[in-house]
């Protein structure tokens, strides 16, 4: 009998490495290279994850790897969080791919709907994007990553810097698990400024054509900002941040959380809540949040990806921010995450469709989005145990071992901008879980942990109803003219008002007539700029002209 | 916080300059909406886009007129015009009367409404009309907020107003970017390039070369003491008053090369006004470019084969009457105008002629009278035009036929050839009575139509259905005349027929329609007045004026 | 663009003209008239074809909360429900405004 070896991936691994010594120096590979590197260094049917983070593409190895023989490699198990650029789908067309489990497909999500239906890719699964990280450890383990970074050593030490989002939980997944680890870098350097990751969990280094892909997806410029989202905001701010004493928070973002962060050196401070409400925050850098930092309002951010045009502001203001010895922010979107889930009061987001129980979803017909972040953040943790006032303001009564819950708030208007109503009774998503073949049908943010649904009509408090029946005809109170809406009547309404399950905004003292633009802390990306000092640098497309 | 001024619609603008005690005139609850839009599927508004709000700025009588940009771009219409012309020219009468009132004009206006295209045209020039007559009296001071900033033809209302106070958030031009591009092509101007567009037409740069007298911060206070300031102070920048320094500049300017904008500022710094006389055109042995305008100017003058210092601008008194014509000239220096538009040089060299006009006749009982024949196929479309300011050399020569009418010199138009846009404006709507010839070749607009589908966003099939049903969406003289504002249409002689028996009749024409003003008043209201207008052709003109008069002193 | 009518009983009178919002994109502005009739008329032009249920459905809640004798003038540049009442229910607090 020989003796089991216990080394065989290690041994494999080293293997791969040998083969393409002779294009390496050191850890670094020639940029015309890579090409032939990445034929060398994967085999057919391997798990590859490519990082496509939110804002971060490793937009350099992703154009590589579409462009490798697929006779020398195909079949490739592909784990990506977020499905962002063309070639990511190219490669299925071609067979260099076969098979994909992802969290996001946003800016593809109409081509992945129609390449799930035609066959031309088999999904594993798609995932929130803990879920996705965490079996990176567990069933997912992957044989090789290709990562971006900003600046790297001669050691291979990496400097992710603001953008670091996902780098660190892709490249451990490898590097402690024979896993091969290829960075893309925008620059090589003698010294980096800080090592956001070891050179030691480093096996190949290739220097980018151009630097890689990033984008400005958390900016919205105020100038958008409509009346309606004004008063949603203010109905929020009272009906729920005040309410509920929230001290932390999510903002999933949109033009109705940009409302509420104009808002609160405005109205909220109109209303006397500075220093009362939320000065802890785990959201992305959006500039719209730089009032309320600027009037004093917030106290900490912690971010899962930077955003472009805001580094220099959060050089300068590194007791909000979580910047590193060498002056520039550091972000984490797995920490971001795990944060968002566990540590929070509040999700606040926005969503295409609710349905009539209150389940909502972002996957509209024809256009399979994927989950992304909000799911994790708009769920209650039932593994908490910690405590805090407005945590506690949502337990039971009648519970002798009820305990707090973390408080999910919907805000939407009954109708989109296309006058398609928001609230129906059935999800497009039921539809497009058959169509796809998928287990579960791509669900958002479920009815039981959604606590609030804050419409242009007004708020509705599900956390305090009893039974879905009462759930029901609370939310077609907010429902608007919608068809799920037009079923409630003044009856009901009256009633859940009185009950305090419904609020419109007469009943929390919110005037629609204020509701105008100029109670915006800025109305224009020059008065963020203004409010910044000059620190934020808006990219062109957000330029205000003048 | 800041309170921004730009957010507020036009009605909050109004009350925001004022102070607490307010009055509307001619409001959303009056039903004066324009009659025009719906004909052609487009939705109204109650107030037609322009806000007239009587109170006190600072203590003083004052009258804001607010155009809302937001509404049709701020396009002036049949009815919002008449709203503007009508509360100027009851401010006028007050401050006549010795009961001072300070207009204050809140411009957020794309110019002419295309949807009433010669609407538009007409009320534009009456406005100015009614600036010039108050400016005897009051600073007629003009805000431009942003974001639409002051286009077309307002653009040249802009630069007549006495002080013009403005936000960096506000562009002022004639042509928008996109007409440009869509007239002489992207080379011309590109439309997308955002940098360029703001760095040429943005309030910062036309502060810079005189355009602006200021530019404030974007708040309700800020922007409230400069009005009030502007009042206490009488300030007047007298901007189409600089006529020998911009005939300068134009002597100075270098054509060989594409202008820049540091290159403009360094010129504008550098010019110092000389006295310009444009001297009355003489006979030569080579013809001048042809044209209809060139034509009748030649016949009715007398002067064979015409030439001028300014090639393109024809002037010469005749038995008592002083001719002006714009013609074009295939080789002139400024590209743009080769066609016998209205440019740069043409709109101040006429000012020069006209305003000499009304110098040497100052002490004169009887004036001389102007006739101005008018082929315009538009303004100029161009870079430079717009860097430098075109709008204001139209502003200067309209400003100047409008005082020369309101100093007594009958003013009259005579219309063979085009009568198209900023160049109608600068030369030919100022005049008190417009004869034109029945000829089917004249076009009478507001736009090109390839432009105007452009910016309206139709396709030229829909526009030429439209103006089936709108006479002022028409580009004929026939449906023209519907309007009104003709004095005469002259049957049976075509625009080039400049024979001697023509000539004697349009010339016996031309001095009867100056004896119909003899002991007339000196403004522009026989276009409302004729039995076409009151019939049909100014039906709600007439209405609108009849409503604010009414609620005037209420 | 499209002209719809609609009309309701209502009851409750009220004591002045309010006008609310301007013809901008997205934006409507509504006029409420007041009227001793118990029959108020909604005349509405739209710049959106073919939402007359939508309509029906956004007045009759209205008028259900506010039976207000009022005719009603709404010019519409494409606005979804939720600024149709927003506009609406701000002419109703404008009309309870002491100015």
């Amino acid at each position: 009998m020989t003796k089991r070896s216990w080394t065989t991936n290690h041994d494999a691994k080293n293997s791969k490495l040998e083969n393409v010594a002779s294009m390496m120096d050191g850890k670094f590979v020639k940029t015309e290279n890579a090409k032939e590197l990445l034929e060398d260094l994967i085999a057919p049917g391997d798990k590859v994850v490519l990082e496509g983070d939110n804002q971060k593409q490793a937009s350099f190895l992703s154009k590589v790897l579409a462009s490798v023989d697929p006779g020398k490699v195909h079949d490739l198990h592909m784990i990506m969080s977020s499905v962002s650029r063309p070639e990511h789908l190219d490669i299925f067309e071609t067979g260099i791919a076969s098979k994909l489990d992802f969290s996001f497909a946003g800016p593809q999500s109409t081509r992945i709907s129609q390449m799930i239906a035609d066959g031309t890719m088999n999904v594993g699964d798609i995932h929130t994007y803990l879920e996705l990280y965490a079996r990176l450890y567990v069933d997912l383990i992957p044989n090789v990553v290709l990562v971006a970074a900003d600046k790297v050593d001669r050691d291979g030490n990496l400097y992710t810097g603001a953008n670091t989002e996902e780098t660190p939980v892709i490249v451990e997944s490898a590097a402690f698990k024979d896993g091969i680890v290829i960075v893309q870098a925008n620059e090589i350097v003698d010294e980096v400024p800080r090592v956001d990751i070891p050179g030691d969990w480093v096996d190949v280094v290739v220097q980018a054509d151009q630097p890689y892909q990033l984008e400005p997806l958390f900016t919205r410029d105020p100038q958008n900002i409509t009346e309606l989202q004004i008063l949603m905001g203010m109905m929020a701010i009272r009906g729920i941040y005040e309410k509920h004493n929230v001290q932390s928070v999510n903002h999933g973002v949109g033009f109705n959380t940009a409302a509420i962060e104009l808002l609160l050196p405005t109205y909220g401070e109109q209303l006397g809540l500075k220093g009362k409400i939320v000065p802890n925050w785990e959201v992305n850098p959006t500039p719209t949040l730089i009032p309320a930092i600027e009037s004093g309002w917030v106290k900490t951010i912690h971010s899962f990806g930077g955003e472009v045009g805001m580094e220099n502001y959060i050089a300068h203001r590194p007791d909000i921010f979580f910047v590193g010895k060498d002056g520039t922010m550091r972000s984490n979107r797995a920490f971001g995450q795990m944060a968002g889930q566990y540590a929070l009061d509040m999700f606040v987001g926005s969503t295409l469709q609710i349905d009539k129980y209150g389940n909502s979803s972002t996957v509209t017909n024809g256009r399979l989005s994927g989950l992304g972040g909000a799911p994790n953040m708009g769920s209650n943790p039932t593994g908490r145990r910690h405590s805090t006032p407005a945590w506690q303001s949502l337990r039971p009564d009648n519970d002798p071992l009820g305990k707090g819950q973390k408080l999910v708030v919907q805000m939407v208007e009954t109708f989109g901008s296309n006058k398609k109503p928001v609230f129906v009774d059935h999800l497009d998503a039921e539809e497009v879980r058959k169509e796809a073949k998928l287990a579960n049908v791509p669900i958002m943010i479920y009815s039981e942990d959604t606590t609030h649904i804050v419409t242009e009509e007004g708020i509705a408090y599900l956390y305090k109803t009893d039974s879905m029946a009462e759930r029901q005809i609370a939310i077609e109170a907010v429902a608007g003219v919608t068809p799920v809406g037009l079923r409630s009547n003044p009856k009901q309404l009256a009633d859940l008002r009185a009950r305090g399950i419904v609020a419109l905004p007469e009943d929390i003292g919110v005037h629609r007539s204020e509701a105008k633009r100029s109670l915006l802390a800025a109305q224009t990306m020059d008065d963020i700029v203004d409010w910044s000092d000059g620190l934020y640098n808006p990219p062109a497309k957000f330029r205000s002209w003048s | 916080m800041k309170n921004s001024f730009v957010e507020l619609h036009a009605r909050e603008r109004a009350e925001a300059l004022l102070d607490d005690d307010v009055r509307e005139l001619v409001g959303p609850l009056d039903n004066m909406i324009s009659p025009h839009l719906e004909p052609q599927g487009i939705v109204p508004e109650s107030d037609d886009g322009v806000v007239l709000m009587r109170g006190t700025i600072n203590g003083k009588s004052a009258l804001v007129i607010s155009i809302e940009g937001k509404f049709q771009g701020g396009g002036i219409g049949e009815v919002s015009g008449a709203k503007i012309v009508a509360a100027l020219e009851k401010a006028l009468e007050d401050n006549q009367a010795g009961k001072t009132i300070y207009p204050v004009l809140v411009l957020d206006t794309g110019g002419v409404r295309l949807q009433e295209a010669n609407y538009g045209l007409l009320s534009i020039s009456e406005i100015q009309n009614a600036v010039i007559a108050l400016k005897k009296f009051v600073p007629v001071i003009g805000l431009v907020p942003g974001r639409v900033g002051s286009f077309g033809g307002m653009s040249i209302t802009a630069s007549i107003l006495s002080y013009l106070i403005a936000t960096k958030k506000a562009r002022i031009a004639l042509n928008g970017p996109e007409v440009i591009e869509q007239e002489a092509g992207v080379r011309e101007f590109d439309s997308s390039d955002k940098d360029l567009i703001w760095n040429t037409l943005g309030t910062k740069q036309r502060l810079a070369t005189g355009l602006v007298d200021e530019v404030v911060e974007d708040t309700v206070d800020n922007i409230k003491k400069s009005v009030s300031d502007a009042i206490d102070a009488k300030k007047d920048a007298h901007r189409t008053e600089n006529i020998d320094f911009y005939l300068s500049l134009l002597d100075k300017l270098d054509l060989s090369k594409k202008l820049d904008i540091d290159g403009y500022r360094k010129l504008y710094s550098e010019v110092k006004s000389e006295k310009h006389v444009i001297d009355d055109a003489v006979g030569s042995n080579t013809p001048g470019t042809k044209s209809r305008g060139r034509v009748w100017f030649e016949k009715l003058t007398g002067i064979k084969n015409a030439k001028s210092s300014v090639s393109t601008v024809l002037h010469a008194e005749k038995d008592g009457k002083e001719y002006v014509a714009i013609v074009p000239d295939a080789d002139n220096k400024f590209p743009r105008v080769r066609d016998g538009e209205v440019g740069l040089e043409e709109g101040f060299a006429v000012a020069s002629i006209v305003n000499k006009v009304v110098a040497d006749d100052a002490d004169k009982d009887i004036k001389r009278p102007i006739i101005m024949v008018v082929d315009v196929p538009s303004q100029a479309y161009g870079y430079q035009e717009e860097l430098i300011g075109i709008h204001v050399a139209l502003g200067s020569s309209a400003a100047a036929y409008a005082k020369a009418r309101q100093a007594g010199h009958p003013v009259i138009a005579f219309i063979p050839g085009d009568a198209v846009s900023g160049g109608f404006l600068a030369h030919g709507l100022q005049s008190n009575r417009l004869i034109a010839l029945d000829d089917t070749s004249i076009t009478i607009q507001a736009m090109s139509k390839a432009s105007a589908a452009r910016i309206t966003q139709r396709t030229i099939a829909e526009l030429e259905e439209a103006t089936k049903h709108v006479p002022a969406m028409a580009y004929d003289i026939d449906n023209y005349e519907k309007l009104g504002a003709l004095y005469k249409l002259v049957k049976g002689i075509g625009s080039y027929d400049a024979t001697d028996e023509n000539v004697a009749k349009i010339n016996s024409i031309i001095d009867e329609a100056i004896q119909t003003t003899v002991g007339k008043p000196a403004d522009l209201h026989f276009r409302y007045e004729t039995p076409i207008a009151i019939e049909s052709g100014r039906k709600a003109t007439n209405a609108v004026r009849k409503a604010v008069f009414e609620q005037w002193n209420a | 663009m499209e002209k719809l009518h609609f009309s309701f009983d209502t009851k409750e009178p009220i004591q002045k003209p309010v006008h609310v919002g301007v013809v901008a994109s997205g934006d409507l502005e509504v006029i409420f008239r007041p009227t001793t009739d118990t029959k108020s008329d909604i005349n509405i032009v739209t710049g959106s074809d073919g939402f007359k249920e939508v309509w029906q459905n956004v007045l009759d809640r209205f008028f259900a909360r506010y039976p207000i004798q009022a005719n009603i003038e709404i010019n519409d540049f494409g606005s979804t429900p939720g600024v149709v009442n927003l506009r609406l229910t701000q002419a109703m607090e404008a009309l309870k405004d002491e100015k």
